[in-house]
């Protein structure tokens, strides 16, 4: 139980937060931050327990933002089910990128995925009829819960806790049960598990199907959330790196570490925003020079990230990677 | 009946015949040990029978059931472990859930994975060391904890590849014990080794190969003394 008490603090904190804090500005990063630990979280299934880093998992975010939108712009659905679709068309496509990954390892692998969200990118930016093209698509705003149209920002933060949650249980899932041992093995050494019985490639391709079907919730969330989808943005490989780097920084393999490097990523980019919106708008691509150094001291002092870093300081067992 | 049968496996890389046409029975129960200088073809077999190759030609079965070419998580499942000559433990994980995964093939519950995997560790005798991570081992204690990982997958037949090759002196005479005390547990081994005084002291039988065929089987004294092995052991000089 102890080892999950700073989870518990967290989402504790997070939910709480909305109802001591009224400030939209706060509340607006909250929402970002939780949207972005859920999907770096997510990343971390592939990425961190099962091994299989990828650097195009804006893909998967791109098709459950597209596919919510699509879902209540032309199709006349509800959101909700907009996301379902979103994550089953990830999952699948998740499922063939991963039996990819037994053909393609390392570097390989992550240059697949590069190029699946780059396809995605120029294919929702020309397929006009469908996906308007790179003028993207406005999610109209239909008051009530079950259009996800909701003004209060306090409720989008409880909506995204729960999928921050979610995925943080799919995680603590893969430190203890049968499969997460076996996925371990899988990610240490393919070889040694598969003679030990470990059915590898079966498990990792379940891995990054859930991987990519969670990023999609969290790309469908967003897209109704901020209210508009464009091709530029939801497949960029900025977001992809976003995922990954957030979740080095917090600690690949951790189920918290996501979670804390989202937390600082996003503060960091939406600071920047702030302090140089308008006047200084040059300046805001500043946080990519952050992100690199960042990148570099974690690699340099903390390679096991901010939960390894924490945990060393403290001295606990735990902090060992997962 | 034989409980694993190998019969004419033939594998190529290439230009190169690793393994041409071998043929070997093991008995429930059987200690078989295999030997042969360097490229006889020795790991290439253990890769076929254990589904990390798939032979040209040839079959494997396991008590009758015909295994050739399946994966190897299902040859494992099917009853066949085996150990890496270049040992290969879970680094980053501990001693214990280096076993635990071999364990977990059998039951789902972790649990009571962990306390078979406790059960392996004492009898191989690495008690002392099952929180400490797999990468602070030495080779022999590494040697022990593939073996314990091997058979916590209760395999019907285990597969050995060079127990005692690369662990000094001292460390030997345990590990073979320790093989000893597995076959007098009932367990079934195929066991390659380089070391002819171990290997024909523990083994019931020996099978010797030679550039990928195999040239005696038999008594370990009647094969240790065979024209065919001493030549390509010693080369013909010593062949009186």
């Amino acid at each position: 139980m102890k080892r999950y008490l700073p989870a518990i603090a967290y989402f504790v904190v997070a939910g709480l937060a909305p109802l001591v804090v009224k400030d939209a500005f706060f509340l607006d990063a909250l929402v970002l931050i939780l949207i972005w630990g859920a999907a770096a979280a997510a990343w971390n299934i592939a990425g961190g327990y099962a091994g299989q880093v990828s650097l195009g998992h804006s893909a998967f975010f791109g098709l459950g933002a597209y596919a919510a939108a699509l879902a209540v712009t032309r199709w006349g659905l509800s959101p909700w089910t907009g996301i379902l679709i979103g994550a089953g068309i990830a999952a699948f496509t998740g499922m063939v990128i991963g039996f990819l990954s037994n053909r393609l390892k390392g570097p390989y692998f992550v240059i697949a995925t590069i190029a699946l969200s780059q396809v995605l990118l120029i294919a929702a930016s020309r397929l006009k009829g469908l996906t308007s093209g790179s003028e993207g698509i406005p999610v109209p705003f239909r008051p009530g819960f079950w259009t996800l149209g909701i003004a209060d920002k306090s409720v989008w933060v409880w909506i995204v806790l729960v999928l921050a949650i979610l995925v943080y249980l799919v995680q603590v899932y893969l430190e203890r049960s049968r499969r997460g041992f076996q996925l371990a093995a899988v990610r240490e050494d393919e070889d040694a598990a598969r003679s030990l019985g470990v059915p590898a490639l079966h498990l990792k391709v379940a891995a990054i199907a859930v991987s990519a079907a969670f990023t999609a919730v969290c790309g469908a969330l967003w897209a109704q959330y901020i209210g508009f989808v464009d091709p530029a943005y939801v497949f960029s490989v900025d977001i992809s790196i976003k995922f990954a780097l957030a979740s080095m920084i917090g600690g690949v393999g951790t189920a918290l570490g996501p979670f804390l490097g989202a937390a600082l990523v996003t503060t960091l980019e939406t600071t920047l925003r702030a302090q140089f919106g308008g006047v200084g708008a040059q300046f805001i691509g500043t946080y990519l020079i952050l992100y690199g150094i960042a990148l570099i001291v974690i690699v340099r002092y903390a390679p096991r990230g901010l939960v390894g870093w924490i945990g060393e300081r403290w001295g606990r067992r735990e902090a060992k990677p997962a | 009946m034989s409980l694993l049968s190998v019969s004419g496996i033939t594998k190529s890389f290439g230009g190169v015949t690793a393994n041409k046409g071998i043929s070997i029975e093991v008995g429930e129960g059987e200690l078989v040990g295999i030997i042969g200088p360097n490229g006889a073809g020795k790991s290439t077999l253990f890769e076929c029978i254990s589904g990390f190759y798939t032979p040209d030609a040839g079959e494997v079965k396991l008590d009758g059931k015909r295994i050739t070419g399946l994966a190897p998580d299902v040859v494992c499942r099917a009853g066949i472990a085996r150990t890496f000559q270049k040992l290969r433990p879970f680094q980053g994980m501990t001693v214990l859930e280096n076993v635990m995964v071999g364990a977990l093939t059998r039951t789902k519950d972790v649990k009571h994975a962990r306390e078979v995997a406790r059960e392996w560790l004492s009898r191989v005798g690495l008690d002392e060391k099952v929180d400490t991570f797999a990468r602070t081992l030495s080779t022999g204690q590494r040697k022990r904890l593939e073996l314990a990982r091997a058979l916590a997958t209760e395999p019907r037949v285990l597969l050995l590849d060079e127990v005692t090759g690369g662990v000094d002196q001292r460390t030997i005479p345990g590990l073979v014990q320790l093989v000893r005390d597995l076959h007098g547990r009932g367990v079934t081994l195929l066991v390659i080794e380089h070391n002819m005084r171990v290997i024909t002291a523990v083994a019931q039988r020996i099978v010797a190969l030679y550039l990928g065929e195999v040239i005696a089987d038999g008594a370990p004294q009647e094969v240790a003394r065979d024209r065919r092995v001493v030549e390509a052991y010693l080369g013909q000089a010593y062949v009186q």
